[in-house]
Order: C-alpha cells, then sequence, then structure tokens
C-alpha cells in the first residue's frame, strides 16, 4: 500500500496563484514573519494610535519592541517597493498573525494574498482586468468583479472587492456576489515612504485571505483544519 | 449606527426612495449596510461606518448630506452652514479650560426647565435607533448628538458652586487615584492622564470628559436649572481614556473618531432650541472658551490624474457636477481643479481623497476593467520552485503535507501576549510538531487506509534574532519492527530528497522517524531557476467534512473460487457492511488449492456518536452471513 500522499490545499493554491500571476509577469515575493512595526505599520500610514496595533489584536514578543508577528503581507510590499524600482508587479502571499479567538471562519494564524502594480498610469481599471483574470482563472469560467467604497490605511481610494462567477448549474458559487477582498490605489504616503515619486506614479494594492478562497474553492467546512495536521482533512485533496 | 429614515426624511423636502434602495445607494457610494430592519412603521439602516468616515458620518445629518450627494435630492436645511453666535453671552457662567486636550469649551445655561416625559414624537425616534428614554431634557441631548454627531451633557445647575452668582466649570486632568461615580453608579479610579469636567469652585469632578457624565451634577425630575455642555477633545486623549477605563460610550465613540470642533457651537445652540421648546425654561446665556480652526487647506487635484486613477474618462464638468453636490468651493483653472473642503471635512487632504470623493459617487461599480497582457516574470522565487519539487518527491513516495501552528508551549523566543498558554514560544524547530501531528494519526491509518502515516511540514521557525525555512518529515509504521521499518522509510526519503535537490545535505534532530532539515540554507547552493513547474487545476476534489468520532477496524479473511474475482467479493462485502463502513481494504491475497484466500479490512464509523465494538460486529454478522450464502467460507 504505497499510495501518492497528499499536497497540502494551502500549498495547491499557492502554487496555482503564483502560476497565474506569472502569467502576466507579477513577481513571487516573500518576507519575514516576525516583522519590524516600521515595515508592518509605521510606513503602511497606519496611524499611531490605530486599533489594529493594539495588544488584542497583534502579537508582540518580549523584549524586542520593535517587532511584531505581521499581521498581514503588506510589510513584504513595503521591503519590495524600497528594493525595486517601478514598473513593478508583484504578489505576496504569506503566513499571517492575528491575535483573536478562533471558530470556525477564524484563524490565529493564516495566510493571505497580496498582490501589488505601481507604473506611471495604473488605474483601478488595471485592478478590475487583473482581478478579473485572476479569479476566471482560479475558479475556472468567466468571473466579473465589482467594487464598492472601503476603507483601508495604505489606499486611497480604497475599495470592497465582489466576484461573480458567470452562472452555472454545477457551481454553487456562481451566479452570486461574493464578498472577496479588500483593495484599492496605494496610498500617496505610502509611496513617498518608500521612495517613489507619488506624482510620477500610481498603482494598486490588493489583499485577501487564502483561506477564505480555500472555503470557497472546495467548501471547507472550518479553516481550523489546515492547521491541525490531521489527515483526514489534508488526504481528502 | 442605526439611522432611522423617517428622521433622514426630515432633512428633504422631497421623498426619498425607499429604504431597499437606500440600502443600495449607501452600499455602493458610502458605506456598507449590516441589515435594514422595520421598526414600527419606520425602516431602520445599521450604517457600518468605517474610520475614514467616522467624522463626519456618525449622524443623521451626515447620511442625510451623504445621500443629498448620491441623489442629487438637495438638502432641506443643512445645519452645518451657517454657524451660530452663541449670543446672549452670560456672566453667569465662566469655564476655564485648564487640560491640553480640551481646546473649546461651549456652555449655555437654562433656568426654570420642567424635567418629566419626552414628546412621543421624540422619543419614538429615539427608541427606532435602539436608545432607551429617560426624560425630555437628557433625550433632547441625545437627540441632537444623533442628529448632528455632536456629544452633549446637561448638568443640574443646583448642584454646582455658585460664588457670587457665579458657575465655574473647569476642565482639568484628573489627580492621581482622583474618584468619579457614574450617573449610572459605576465608580472609576483616574489617573493624571484622563480628563475630567469639574465644578470650578469646589473642584469636584463633574464628568469623565467626553466619555460619560457624573453622578454629583444628574439631571432630576427635581432639576430646574441645567447647563449644557458642548466641547472638544482631543481624539486620541479621549481612547486612551476609554480604553484604559474600559468604557466606551456614544460620546467617546464620537470624539476619538475626531468629529471637528466646528460641530460643537450649531449642537449648542440646537439642544438650547429644543430644550426651550420641550422642557420650557429661559436661556439665561452661552460662554465659551478656546477656539474652533474652521480654516482648510485647498487640495489641487487635475482632471487628468482623477481618470488615470479611477480608470475613468470623466469630463470636467462631469466631475464639477459631483463636486457642486457636495457643495464644496472650488476653482477650475487649465484642468486643475483647487478644492477648499467645507470646515466639516478635515480628512480631505492630498488629491487621491478628492478623487476618492469623485469616484464613489459616480460609482466604483462603473469602473471598466483593463485586462492585463501576457508577460513573463523578470525573477523566480527560488525558495518556492525548491519547496514544490520538495513537495513533489515526497508526495511520490507517500508523504502528506501538514501545516501546523507557529506557537509552541515551551521554545526560545516568547510572545509578551499570547492567545494561551500552550502557545506562548514561536517554535525554533519543526520536529516537535511534526511528532505531535505523525502520533495523532497513528489511530486514523485504517481509516485512511494507510499502511504508515507519513507527514513533511515546509515552514519557518524562529530563532532569537532570526527566522528561516524548514523542512521536516516524519514516519510512523506503528509496526512493532519501529525502528527498521520506519527509519528505512525516513531513509529512502532522505535520500530522495538529496537526489532531487542535487546535494547533500545536514540533516537536523534525526531520532524517532522524523528528521528535519533548513531549506534556506541549501538555496544560495542550488542551481538558477529559470521556469516554474507546470501546476495543474485540480477539478475532481471533493471535500466532505470529516466525522471527528473515532473509527473500529475489523478484519475477514474468505476462501473463494479462483474464478471469483476480488472485485466482486469486495462489491459484495462493501453493500453487506452497510452506510457506516466507511473504507474496505484488500490487505492480503493467495491461492491454495484452487482457492483465493482474500484478507478485507473494514473501517466501521458514525458521524453521529463513537461506535461501540458490538456496533461493529453487528454490522460485519452482515458480512458474515452475505459471504456464506455467496457460497465463499469465511476463514
Amino acid at each position: 500500500m504505497n499510495t501518492a500522499g497528499h499536497k497540502h490545499p494551502l500549498s495547491h493554491m499557492i502554487a496555482l496563484i503564483n502560476q497565474i500571476f506569472a502569467k502576466i509577469g507579477f513577481e513571487f515575493a516573500e518576507g519575514p514573519e516576525r516583522e519590524l512595526i516600521k515595515f508592518n505599520f509605521d510606513m503602511l500610514n497606519v496611524p499611531k494610535d490605530h486599533p489594529s496595533r493594539d495588544m488584542q489584536d497583534t502579537f508582540y514578543l518580549d523584549g524586542n519592541p520593535e517587532v511584531v508577528m505581521r499581521t498581514h503581507t503588506s510589510p513584504v510590499q513595503v521591503r519590495y517597493m524600497q528594493s525595486h524600482t517601478p514598473p513593478i508587479k508583484m504578489i505576496c502571499p504569506g503566513k499571517v498573525f492575528r491575535n483573536e479567538a478562533t471558530d470556525a471562519t477564524h484563524e490565529a494564524q493564516f495566510f493571505q494574498l497580496e498582490g501589488l502594480m505601481v507604473d506611471t498610469d495604473v488605474s483601478l481599471g488595471h485592478m478590475k482586468g487583473v482581478l478579473e483574470y485572476f479569479f476566471s482563472e482560479f475558479f475556472g469560467g468567466e468571473v466579473q468583479v465589482r467594487f464598492r467604497p472601503s476603507f483601508f490605511p495604505f489606499v486611497e481610494p480604497g475599495v470592497e472587492v465582489d466576484m461573480m462567477i458567470k452562472k452555472n448549474d454545477k457551481n454553487k458559487l456562481s451566479g452570486r456576489w461574493i464578498e472577496v477582498m479588500g483593495a484599492g490605489m496605494v496610498h500617496p504616503h505610502v509611496l513617498k515612504g518608500v521612495g517613489i515619486d507619488p506624482d510620477t506614479y500610481q498603482g494598486f494594492a490588493f489583499g485577501m485571505g487564502i483561506d477564505r478562497l480555500a472555503v470557497l474553492k472546495y467548501g471547507i467546512d472550518d479553516v481550523r483544519h489546515s492547521y491541525s495536521g490531521d489527515l483526514r482533512f489534508v488526504n481528502q485533496f | 449606527m442605526k439611522i432611522s429614515t423617517h428622521w433622514l426624511q426630515t432633512f428633504f423636502a422631497t421623498p426619498l426612495p425607499p429604504a431597499s434602495e437606500l440600502e443600495n445607494l449607501l452600499t455602493f457610494h458610502s458605506s456598507e449596510i449590516e441589515e435594514v430592519l422595520p421598526v414600527g412603521d419606520d425602516m431602520v439602516l445599521d450604517v457600518k461606518i468605517l474610520p475614514d468616515k467616522s467624522a463626519w458620518l456618525m449622524s443623521h445629518r451626515g447620511v442625510a448630506k451623504e445621500l443629498s450627494v448620491i441623489t442629487g435630492l438637495p438638502l432641506k436645511h443643512d445645519p452645518f452652514i451657517n454657524i451660530p453666535q452663541l449670543t446672549p453671552k452670560t456672566e453667569a457662567l465662566t469655564i476655564s479650560i485648564l487640560s491640553p486636550h480640551c481646546d473649546y469649551y461651549a456652555a449655555a445655561l437654562v433656568t426654570g426647565v420642567t424635567v418629566g416625559p419626552t414628546p412621543d414624537w421624540l422619543k419614538e425616534r429615539l427608541v427606532a435607533i435602539g436608545q432607551r428614554s429617560i426624560n425630555n431634557v437628557v433625550d433632547a441631548t441625545n437627540y441632537v448628538m444623533f442628529e448632528l454627531g455632536q456629544p452633549l451633557h446637561a448638568f443640574d445647575a443646583d448642584k454646582l458652586t455658585n460664588s457670587a452668582g457665579q458657575y465655574h466649570i473647569a476642565v482639568r486632568q484628573a489627580q492621581t487615584s482622583e474618584k468619579i461615580t457614574t450617573l449610572t453608579g459605576e465608580s472609576y479610579d483616574l489617573s493624571e492622564n484622563q480628563m475630567l469636567i469639574t465644578d470650578g469652585s469646589s473642584t469636584n469632578p463633574l464628568a469623565i470628559a467626553g466619555i460619560k457624565g457624573g453622578m454629583t451634577a444628574l439631571v432630576d425630575s427635581d432639576t430646574k436649572n441645567i447647563i449644557l455642555e458642548s466641547a472638544h477633545f482631543d481624539r486620541f486623549n479621549i481612547r486612551g481614556t476609554s480604553k484604559q477605563i474600559k468604557l466606551r460610550t456614544d460620546a467617546s465613540a464620537r470624539y476619538e473618531n475626531g468629529i471637528p470642533a466646528g460641530i460643537a457651537p450649531v449642537a449648542l445652540s440646537t439642544v438650547v432650541t429644543l430644550i426651550t421648546d420641550i422642557a420650557k425654561g429661559n436661556l439665561v446665556g452661552f460662554t465659551a472658551a478656546g477656539r474652533i480652526d474652521y480654516a482648510r487647506p485647498r487640495v489641487a487635484v487635475s482632471l487628468k490624474i482623477i481618470n488615470s486613477t479611477l480608470g475613468l474618462r470623466l469630463s470636467m464638468s462631469e466631475v464639477e457636477v459631483i463636486l457642486q453636490k457636495f457643495g464644496y468651493h472650488y476653482e477650475v483653472t487649465e484642468g486643475d481643479i483647487i478644492v477648499t473642503p467645507p470646515w466639516e471635512r478635515d480628512d480631505l487632504v492630498v488629491p487621491a481623497d478628492i478623487i476618492e470623493e469623485i469616484g464613489r459617487i459616480y460609482g466604483m461599480d462603473k469602473i471598466v476593467s483593463v485586462p492585463p497582457q501576457p508577460a513573463v516574470v523578470s525573477a523566480f522565487n527560488t525558495r518556492h520552485y525548491y519547496a514544490e519539487k520538495i513537495r513533489s518527491t515526497l508526495m511520490a513516495l507517500g508523504f502528506s503535507e501538514i501545516y501546523t501552528s507557529s506557537f509552541r508551549s515551551t521554545d526560545i523566543v516568547h510572545i509578551q501576549n499570547a492567545l494561551a498558554s500552550d502557545k506562548s514560544y514561536l517554535r525554533s524547530a519543526l520536529h516537535a510538531n511534526i511528532r505531535e501531528v505523525v502520533e495523532k494519526n497513528i489511530s486514523h491509518r485504517d481509516l485512511l487506509g494507510l499502511s504508515a502515516v507519513k507527514v513533511f511540514e515546509i515552514g519557518t521557525v524562529f530563532a532569537m534574532e532570526t527566522e528561516s525555512f524548514h523542512v521536516a518529515l516524519g514516519v510512523q509504521s506503528g509496526t512493532s519492527y519501529k525502528v527498521k521499518v520506519d527509519d528505512e522509510l525516513l531513509k529512502e526519503a532522505q535520500t530522495a530528497i538529496e537526489v532531487t535537490l542535487g546535494t547533500p545535505i545536514t540533516w537536523l534532530g534525526t531520532a524517532d522517524g522524523v528528521t528535519e532539515f533548513s531549506l534556506d540554507t541549501l538555496l544560495t547552493m542550488l542551481p538558477p531557476v529559470t521556469a516554474y513547474d507546470e501546476v495543474h487545476p485540480r477539478t475532481l476534489i471533493s471535500y466532505q467534512p470529516f466525522s471527528l468520532y473515532p473509527s473500529v477496524t475489523r478484519d475477514i479473511a474468505l476462501w473463494v473460487p479462483v474464478t471469483t474475482t476480488a472485485k466482486v467479493v469486495e462489491a459484495k462485502v462493501v453493500q453487506a457492511a452497510g452506510d457506516l463502513c466507511v473504507r474496505v481494504t484488500l490487505f492480503d491475497t493467495f491461492i491454495k488449492d484452487d482457492r483465493t484466500s482474500l484478507g478485507f479490512r473494514l473501517v466501521f464509523q458514525s458521524k453521529q456518536k463513537t461506535l461501540t465494538a458490538s456496533d461493529a460486529d453487528a454490522h460485519m454478522s452482515a458480512v458474515y452471513d452475505a459471504c456464506s450464502k455467496s457460497g465463499w467460507e469465511v476463514r
């Protein structure tokens, strides 16, 4: 009985995401999971008193007041923008940490997918095109995307992104709008902070939970299964 | 925030669209609506107000203004257009601002009020948005807060010191351990970074500034003379105090979101008019201290940038129409628009802020997508590439990939605010987690049809200063020849990885069928990546929630004629075993004397309960019967 093993759905999705974005020239970047506050908050235009910095939302480490467990993969964007010059096209999937109670839809550690594109004339229209391309490839079938006004400190304008998979009787997700991610145009303060001139360059950034993608794609009933090491879960994939 | 549509209607001369349409309009142009609730004949919208809009949207005036801009229906009256002068002034009331966290404090003295029940119309408004009616004076202050967004407070003037015909209010920092009892009876011990409203003569605390009133000057049914407060406090100080004393109120929520100081005189004038109407009484006069900054810096933005940011092709006149609906002052010069934000909008500072306003009112849903063009990446992620290679290698040997927690109960790096005591350190290696996972999965071997549990993880581990990407693998066959079997399987996997990467590996902590290595230290030695391997979408996955109850295993061995295939027998066994049999595995076959011996392992599991041995035996006897009836001999 030497049957083939199973790839974890998160790894499969990250590899698939990378393949989809690589085809349109987006590089797969990474950064540390234990991150400087400077990169996780300060350079992302998150105000000093912002609630997300509170102890109840962010893990801090003993004896090192400068660092946190990163709460999003946005610091990878900051580091990437510091070390690259536009045009920039990148994605940064990775593990993130939030100090919150866990339940079937929340884990204190989970995976995020973020992406960034910066050039002289990048607009929300480009973002819409990139996201429609990504979701269509990822879910298989034509996917529409729409934006609603929202707010995140590191973008302006900020939007909430809904997607709709074209109606298809075989797909329970199809034919209805589903809220999937937050996004927007990179805030000029963020660009300026990493040394990119906001009068010349502009760009979009987006972010979403890969665990949420798994719930949508595979109908996973409890996001905690992904981190349990339980083969009753993994071996279904 | 709960918003009553009846209340909203009072701002408009023409009828507003129905609540369902208001929900839609606000969702796509302003803010998400959590729910729409009927309350009596009113419809109430629960608006989720995000931090960037909280300074000016947490009120009925704020939402009415948004709807006016979105729909183009003019406001019948906008209370923010004319700032009242707060006259007459009175000498009977003096204010001292002694705290650096208060920049404006206005108050009014109203005498001869009759505290009593609140008129029905006002009560209905408050009840619709989930507020409790207290008395006409308190309700009036609450009403004006929900109307305009400015917290207000009423003090019973006779409970303050009247010194030579004067009441004196002082805004000051609390002293260490200074105590106050709020109007609902809770006591708080304050510290010197927290701010109080006090009786300037007696120095007694009257309220926790910006958060909640005190018991001392409570307005009750005997109250005749009142002092009404409308002030502006520093958002950071209020947020800090609110967090420190764990008391968040409708007032503190507004201050901490940075409401503009300019609302204070508007709200004070409004509440005085309302109270002298519904509670009678006479206005003696106003007093104010501090100053309000109404000036807003101008923001210039070009039409070109508006369009190139939003991905739209708006004309200058389309942009102007939107700015006119906002009522913003603006000038147009050669493709540039220079906007002077109104005093109540101090969040419009950079061009992107104006672009967002134009975009959302025009409609973010109208943005047209620009499809991306095929392109190649200029750099490959070698870590991802080689991690994928390792995954394929291990999967081919029957290893399944797991992800485990980055937290451990003890290790090197301590988390200051851990979720639980068994999660208070960052993992410095993967092998401990792998060991636990292998142990945990041993009991699922039969259920999963595995001869051995073989797992691996690729993930980050943390030393005191550095972090690195490790690969760990673990094997447990559960046999009594553990060392021989497990170590052999592990060795096979280690060799396979070394072959895949084409380099010898320094294995760490190898013991009990578990081993680990650092991928990061190898990466520089590996050949550069020139293309990613193709990933095939998995179309056949159909995930099923699994039962958390333990399974029960039973084996059966049968003699069948050599002409009877194992497949036929298995089908019969599966059918006879019933729905609780979740797996049948053929584990043994041999032929002797023209008969085939087949050994099957059956696993029973329920989604509702823990199966007992006798539950399983009952199903097995059905299997025995069915086999006997088919003429097969149970060994």
